[in-house]
């Protein structure tokens, strides 16, 4: 479980990173490792690779399973389509438009360190790297970026109230 | 006049960089720029009282918490021990009530859901808005007396935003719980902290957003965490000192009683919080208090069995907190359905004689009456339009859930009510005596639950599943407000708005009901038929709760304005309506 930390958040995940794990609902995955330098073929973005291993329809569908119990409820929606209103503090993650940044390596760093200020607690430390670069894995397949993503979205006034 | 530069910038900081800037650069200066900033004196963050405010009356008695409100104090969350919310103050009525106008208004200054209940006493209002700072205003002119922000660390673990619902008044005190579980109190004139003391590790997924009871000398609070497995409690503390006297925990230990209603060692993240204010029932000298979801909300498999003390009313002794009864209303709940919802201490009569009961319009969308003395369950009817998710309550007051409404790997089934209710303990409903009528507002919105993997780890989310907003996002979400009849468990009116209705309500001697709605409106509405009396544009999404006072023979309409896109529309609540908190007061001339 141990990782380097960025400063951010570091007192919340030295705290969930001391902390006894008391039981899971799913068996832990291998112990973390370094994320792998080398890029797999068919990466879409160059140098900053989901580990190969990680991309198979088991490992997916476990980054699906892993999303669901753990980020969709209360603050990211699940995927498509999007629904009207998602949280404003909580983005919707199926767009392929992502704030924080949407190269794998960077959605890894974000999930693994939080965003301080708001309802994103570091996850690093917590979830097993190998189920981080899963959900990672999941948030792309389930996105199906398209070369071009669109910048910023308009949304409509609701034709209600 | 302070420059501000305390935390609640750094937040909005925080926050506009979560909304598009890429995040290596905000938590670093720009180089050079810091350097030759000009160094700015500490931003305050307590205002005191100049003059002792609200000196004209005298400490806040045991006798007076126990008569609840009257006309010109408004003192608990419920209104008074029983939860009923209902004002005695008459000048409101269908034939006045379109005269209403704003008396005055205040800012909060701070996003996040509005949730509290403000206290009127001596002519003073205290109110509480997200992030908690406590406000003391004058009641008559909304002026600002004095305030304290309470520094919050930045890591704080919240579910479902930084709600606060308010203080309890007693003695000279008020008395308010924090986001970082902190339970913390000042004096009523001058805002002076006067203690502060931690209920539980906030790291460990633990947060206070509810009102706390006072009753005699013990000031008693639930806390926050069934979202992150943390375990749930009551506690007491000495009023004066702060100290703690006991603590009731809701789920069992190894080897007590109940514990065998969690499978292995599933007790241990076992949730069952405690968020929402309790009740008090001076003739058998009880406290009731209600508790939430097992945790992890939406993957019971782990957890097979009933999972007490979770989704229960628990009837304690209030000066040890021994428990005295339980009653489970959604055993082994695999739907978030906590049983947090206001409960309504009433006496009644049913089958033609007398009853003292407890009526609860429960988030699993059965409104239950119990009997208060004893704990038997006595009828469950059903007050929401919508319920898929049992087939019925047996005699002995469980549900007869229908196996297609588990949450499932890839959910088809539409499921009502929704995860949020139903009714929901984030906010109240009335019930007055003249009508017999518990008036109930909630949420129809039906969604497929979805099931996932849960990790248990603490401080980080332990849900292991979500409701897909179904409704919601096809537009079909909407709100009631149910008029429902104790006496017969039937409802007598509904109130239709078209968005949940997710704000607390006040009902008064005049026959008018307050309340608000996600179109941003004030409304009143007759407490006979439901209709639509007067409404009045505020703004921001409703989601506080709203109390009713009199000064000088005047009557005052408070009404808390400002939702939380984050959770509200998660309801189906508009998405446009920008955030903030306004306090809106109206009166008559």
């Amino acid at each position: 479980m141990r990782r380097t930390l960025s400063l951010l958040g570091v007192a919340g995940l030295i705290a969930a990173a001391t902390a006894v794990a008391v039981s899971r609902a799913e068996p832990p995955a291998a112990p973390a490792a370094a994320p792998p330098a080398v890029s797999p073929p068919g990466s879409t973005e160059s140098g900053d690779p989901v580990p190969r291993l990680l991309q198979s329809p088991d490992d997916v569908a476990r980054g699906k399973a892993l999303f669901t119990g753990t980020c969709a409820a209360y603050c990211h929606r699940p995927s498509q389509p999007e629904p009207a209103g998602a949280a404003a503090d909580a983005p919707f993650l199926f767009g392929c438009d992502w704030r924080r940044g949407g190269s794998n390596a960077q959605l890894f760093s974000t999930i693994s360190h939080g965003v301080p200020g708001t309802r994103m607690v570091p996850f690093g430390g917590a979830i097993p790297d190998e189920d981080i670069w899963r959900i990672v894995a999941y948030l792309k397949a389930a996105s199906q970026c398209k070369p071009q993503a669109s910048a910023g979205k308009v949304a409509a006034l609701p034709a209600r109230g | 006049m302070v420059y501000f530069r305390g935390r609640v910038l750094g937040l909005a900081a925080v926050m506009a960089l979560a909304l598009g800037a890429p995040p290596s650069r905000a938590a670093e200066p720009a180089p050079g720029v810091a350097d030759a900033e000009v160094k700015l004196p500490a931003s305050p963050t307590a205002w005191y009282a100049a003059k002792p405010v609200g000196a004209a009356v005298g400490p806040v008695t045991a006798a007076q918490l126990a008569k609840g409100a009257d006309k010109t104090h408004w003192l608990t969350y419920g209104g008074d021990y029983r939860n009923l919310r209902h004002s005695p103050v008459a000048g409101l009525t269908p034939a006045t009530v379109k005269r209403l106008h704003v008396a005055w208004s205040a800012p909060t200054g701070t996003t996040g859901q509005f949730e509290g209940s403000p206290v009127v006493y001596g002519g003073v209002m205290y109110v509480t808005t997200s992030y908690n700072r406590l406000l003391a205003l004058d009641a008559r002119t909304g002026e600002i007396l004095w305030r304290y922000d309470v520094k919050l660390p930045d890591d704080l673990r919240l579910c479902c935003g930084p709600a606060n619902r308010g203080v309890a008044i007693g003695g000279d005190l008020v008395v308010m719980a924090t986001l970082d579980a902190r339970l913390m109190a000042f004096d009523r004139k001058t805002g002076k902290l006067a203690w502060n003391v931690a209920l539980a590790d906030y790291k460990e997924g633990y947060s206070g957003t509810a009102a706390p009871l006072i009753v005699g000398k013990l000031v008693y609070t639930g806390i926050a965490g069934g979202e992150f497995g943390a375990l749930g409690f009551i506690d007491a503390y000495d009023l004066e000192t702060g100290k703690r006297v006991w603590r009731q925990k809701t789920v069992p230990g190894a080897g007590e009683p109940g514990v065998e209603t969690w499978a292995g060692e599933s007790w241990k993240s076992g949730g069952s919080p405690t968020w929402t204010t309790g009740a008090y029932d001076r003739e058998t000298n009880t406290l009731f208090w209600t508790v939430g979801n097992p945790s992890p909300d939406w993957n019971g498999d782990k957890r097979a069995g009933d999972n007490l003390y979770s989704d229960s009313v628990l009837a304690l002794d209030p000066l040890t907190g021994k428990l005295k009864w339980h009653f489970q209303f959604t055993p082994h709940d695999v739907w978030d359905y906590d049983g947090n919802t206001q409960l309504f201490l009433v006496d009644t009569v049913l089958d033609g004689k007398p009853a003292k009961v407890i009526a609860q319009p429960d988030r699993n969308g059965y409104f239950y009456l119990l009997d208060r003395v004893t704990g038997r369950f006595l009828r469950a009817t059903q007050y929401v339009e919508q319920l898929t998710w049992a087939k019925g309550i047996d005699a002995k007051g469980r549900p007869i859930v229908d196996p297609a409404a588990m949450p499932q790997d890839n959910p088809s089934a539409r499921v009502c009510p929704s995860n949020l209710g139903g009714m929901n303990g984030s906010w109240t409903g009335a019930y007055d005596p003249a009508t017999g009528l518990v008036y109930a507002p909630s949420i129809e919105a039906c969604q497929q639950y979805a099931k996932g993997i849960a990790v248990y780890v603490k401080g980080i989310p332990f849900m292991g599943g979500a409701p897909n907003t179904v409704d919601a996002n096809a537009g079909k979400a909407y709100g009631l407000v149910s008029a429902i009849d104790v006496r017969t468990g039937k409802v007598k009116w509904r109130y239709r708005d078209p968005r949940p209705m997710m704000a607390g309500v006040v009902s008064t001697a005049g026959g008018v009901l307050f309340t608000s709605n996600q179109e941003g409106q004030a409304l009143a509405l007759d407490q006979a038929t439901g209709k639509r009396l007067w409404s009045f544009r505020m703004g921001g999404g409703g989601r506080g709760q709203p109390i009713v006072y009199e000064l000088d023979g005047k009557p005052y309409v408070a009404i808390p304005s400002g939702g939380w896109a984050g959770l509200d529309s998660f309801a189906g609540a508009a998405s446009n309506l920008p955030e903030g908190g306004q306090l809106f007061v109206f009166s008559l001339d």
